[in-house]
C-alpha cells in the first residue's frame, strides 16, 4: 500500500438518457479519480423553438405553447403568460378570476415540489419511499386539476382576461379534503429526511452557493433563497393580489443542497395556507372580462413575472399591434439556475454532482423549450 | 410594497448621471445606452447605491430588420426596483455588442442562447458556443427572415390576414 495511486483526468458523460438527470441532459464531466474538476453541460436535445413558433400563431393560441415548456407547472406557465398580454393590452382580470389562479398557481406549486423534493430524496439515496408518498398526493391536485380543466399535466387552463371556465361544483369540497391529507404527507416526508443521518451526511454541505454568487449569476426560487436572499416575487411584486394573502418566506443559510429541499417543503405548508385563505375568500362575480379572440394589443413592449415553483418565470413580448407577438421570449428558471452549475460541482464526487443537479430541480421541457 | 418598474427616461437620467453621454436613445419603458460606453454604464448602474442593479433578471435579444437589440432587465433587490435597457447592433450580417458577462455571471448562458438563435456576437464572452442547436446548424432561427417564403409571404397567419390566394408551399433554402 505505499505505493502512490496516480489518475489521470478523464471524460465522463452524465445522461442524456438517465434517471438522475431529470430529463434528457447531459454533463460533461471532467473527473480525476472520484473528483471532478470540470463539468460542461450539453442541452438542445428537446428544443422546439417554441419562441419562432410562437410568432405566428394568435396571442390566445400561444397558451398551450406554455403548458409544454415547463410541463410539471402548467397552471404557473399559463399565469406568467397571461400576464404578459394583460400588461402588453392593459386588460384586467376579474377578483374571482385572480382568486382562482391564485389558487391553481399554489396547488401547482405543490405538485411541483411533490416532485422536486421526492426526485431529490431519490438521488441523495432515500429510495423510492418519499417520493411515492409524494407521488400519491400529487396525484389528487392532478385529479383537481383534471376535474376543472379536463387534463391533468397540460392543463391549458388560463385565458387572456381570466380563467377557461368556472369552478366545477364539489371543488371546493374537495381541495378541502385534499389539505390535510396533504400536510400529513408533508410532515412525514419531512420526518422521514431532514433529520435523517444518512440524509443530512449525503445533502449538508454539498453544492454550496454563496449569498454573493447566488446574486450576481442571476439565481432565482428556490436557489436563490436558499442562499439566504429573501426574494419572492409574490411579496416583492405581487400580482393577482397577492399582498393579500398571509405566508412566509422560507429562506436557507448555508446555501447548500439541504437548505433547498427543507425551502421546498416549507413552501408546500404555505402555499396551502394560500390556498385556504383563497377559499375562504373566494369572491363571486365572472371569473373571467371578455376578450377579442384575434386580440391586437397596442404596439410596445412588456415583461411580466412571476414567483413559478422554480423561480423567476418572465415572459417578454413584443407587439407591432399584429394578431401574433412579434417577439416572444421565455425568462426559463431553470436555465439560468443551472449558471452556477459548474461552481456546485467541480471539486467534489460525482455523486455529489448527482446531489447538486437534483437541488436545482430542472425540468429539461424549459431549459430547451 | 410592489416594485418600482422605472421608465424609460428615469433610466436615462440615471445612466447620464454616472457616465455622461451614454444614452443612445429612449422609449417609454426602456432606455439604449450606446455600445462603445455600455459596459461602463453597466458596471456604474450596478454598483452605485442609488441604482443597485445587482441582479441581471432577464437578458434577451429582438430582431427589427433594419437592427438588433438586446434588452436587458436590471434589477435591484434591495431597493426592490426593475429597469429595462437596450443595446442596440445596426449591423445585419455579423452584428457585435459587448459582453456583460464579467458584469452579471447570470448572462453567461442567456448571452450564449441569443448568440445562437439570433447570430449576436457578444465581444468578450469567454465561451461564446451554440447553446441549443448543434455548430454547423444553417443561420439562425430567430432572426425574422430566417425561412422567409416566396413572395414575401409570411408563414402560419395568412388566413387570419384575409388573403385568398393559397400561399404557396414553403421552399426551403438548400444547403
Amino acid at each position: 500500500m505505499s505505493e502512490i495511486v496516480q489518475s489521470e483526468p478523464f471524460v465522463m458523460n452524465i445522461g442524456p438518457q438517465h434517471p438522475s438527470t431529470h430529463g434528457v441532459f447531459r454533463v460533461k464531466a471532467t473527473v480525476d479519480g472520484e473528483r471532478i474538476i470540470d463539468a460542461e453541460m450539453v442541452i438542445g436535445y428537446l428544443h422546439r423553438s417554441m419562441e419562432k413558433l410562437a410568432e405566428e400563431r394568435t396571442y390566445t393560441q400561444n397558451i398551450p405553447f406554455t403548458d409544454r415548456t415547463d410541463y410539471l407547472s402548467s397552471m404557473s406557465n399559463n399565469l406568467g403568460y397571461c400576464l404578459a398580454v394583460e400588461k402588453l393590452a392593459d386588460i384586467e382580470v376579474p377578483e374571482r378570476g385572480q382568486a382562482i389562479r391564485v389558487i391553481m398557481a399554489e396547488l401547482q406549486r405543490v405538485a411541483s415540489h411533490c416532485m422536486g423534493a421526492g426526485a431529490f430524496a431519490n438521488d441523495t439515496g432515500a429510495w423510492q419511499t418519499p417520493i411515492m408518498w409524494f407521488m400519491r398526493e400529487r396525484e389528487k391536485i392532478l385529479d383537481i386539476f383534471e376535474m376543472t380543466s379536463g387534463a391533468r399535466l397540460t392543463c391549458n387552463y388560463m385565458r387572456i382576461g381570466g380563467v377557461a371556465f368556472d369552478l366545477p361544483e364539489s371543488f371546493e369540497e374537495e381541495v378541502r379534503a385534499f389539505i390535510p391529507a396533504m400536510r400529513q404527507t408533508i410532515d412525514d416526508g419531512e420526518g422521514l429526511l431532514s433529520g435523517n443521518e444518512i440524509f443530512i451526511a449525503r445533502a449538508r454541505n454539498v453544492a454550496v452557493v454563496p449569498h454573493e454568487m447566488a446574486i450576481n449569476a442571476s439565481l432565482s426560487g428556490p436557489m436563490l433563497r436558499g442562499s439566504g436572499v429573501a426574494w419572492d416575487i409574490r411579496k416583492a411584486d405581487p400580482y393577482c393580489g397577492y399582498e393579500q394573502y398571509d405566508f412566509e418566506i422560507p429562506i436557507g443559510y448555508q446555501g447548500d443542497a439541504y437548505d433547498r429541499f427543507i425551502i421546498r417543503i416549507e413552501e408546500m405548508r404555505q402555499s396551502l395556507k394560500i390556498v385556504e385563505q383563497a377559499l375562504d375568500g373566494l369572491p363571486g362575480g365572472p371569473h373571467s372580462t371578455e376578450v377579442p379572440l384575434a386580440l391586437r394589443p397596442p404596439a410596445g413592449e412588456a415583461y411580466a413575472r412571476i414567483e413559478s415553483p422554480r423561480g423567476e418565470l418572465g415572459y417578454y413580448l413584443v407587439s407591432d399591434e399584429g394578431p401574433s407577438p412579434y417577439r416572444f421570449h421565455i425568462r426559463p428558471p431553470s436555465l439560468i439556475n443551472l449558471t452556477v452549475l459548474r461552481e456546485m460541482t467541480v471539486g467534489g464526487s460525482i455523486a455529489d454532482a448527482i446531489v447538486a443537479l437534483g437541488s436545482i430541480d430542472i425540468v429539461v421541457g424549459e431549459i430547451d423549450r | 410594497m410592489a416594485t418600482k418598474w422605472w421608465s424609460g427616461a428615469e433610466l436615462a437620467a440615471a445612466a447620464e448621471r454616472l457616465v455622461p453621454g451614454s444614452v443612445a436613445r429612449t422609449s417609454e419603458t426602456a432606455c439604449a445606452l450606446k455600445p462603445e460606453s455600455a459596459l461602463q454604464t453597466f458596471r456604474a448602474l450596478r454598483d452605485d447605491p442609488e441604482t443597485d442593479f445587482v441582479h441581471l433578471t432577464n437578458l434577451c435579444a429582438a430582431d427589427y430588420w433594419d437592427h438588433f437589440e438586446v434588452v436587458y432587465h436590471l434589477q435591484s433587490l434591495e431597493r426592490n426596483q426593475i429597469a429595462c435597457a437596450k443595446v442596440e447592433a445596426w449591423e445585419r450580417e455579423e452584428p457585435v455588442v459587448p459582453s456583460v458577462v464579467d458584469i452579471w455571471q447570470g448572462a453567461w448562458i442567456q448571452e450564449s442562447e441569443a448568440y445562437d438563435l439570433f447570430g449576436i456576437g457578444f465581444e468578450g464572452h469567454p465561451n461564446l458556443t451554440r447553446i441549443l442547436l448543434w455548430e454547423g446548424y444553417p443561420g439562425h432561427p430567430l432572426r425574422k427572415d430566417f425561412l422567409a417564403m416566396p413572395g414575401g409571404l409570411q408563414p402560419g397567419l395568412n388566413e387570419f390576414a384575409g388573403t385568398s390566394a393559397k400561399p404557396e408551399p414553403p421552399v426551403h433554402p438548400v444547403q
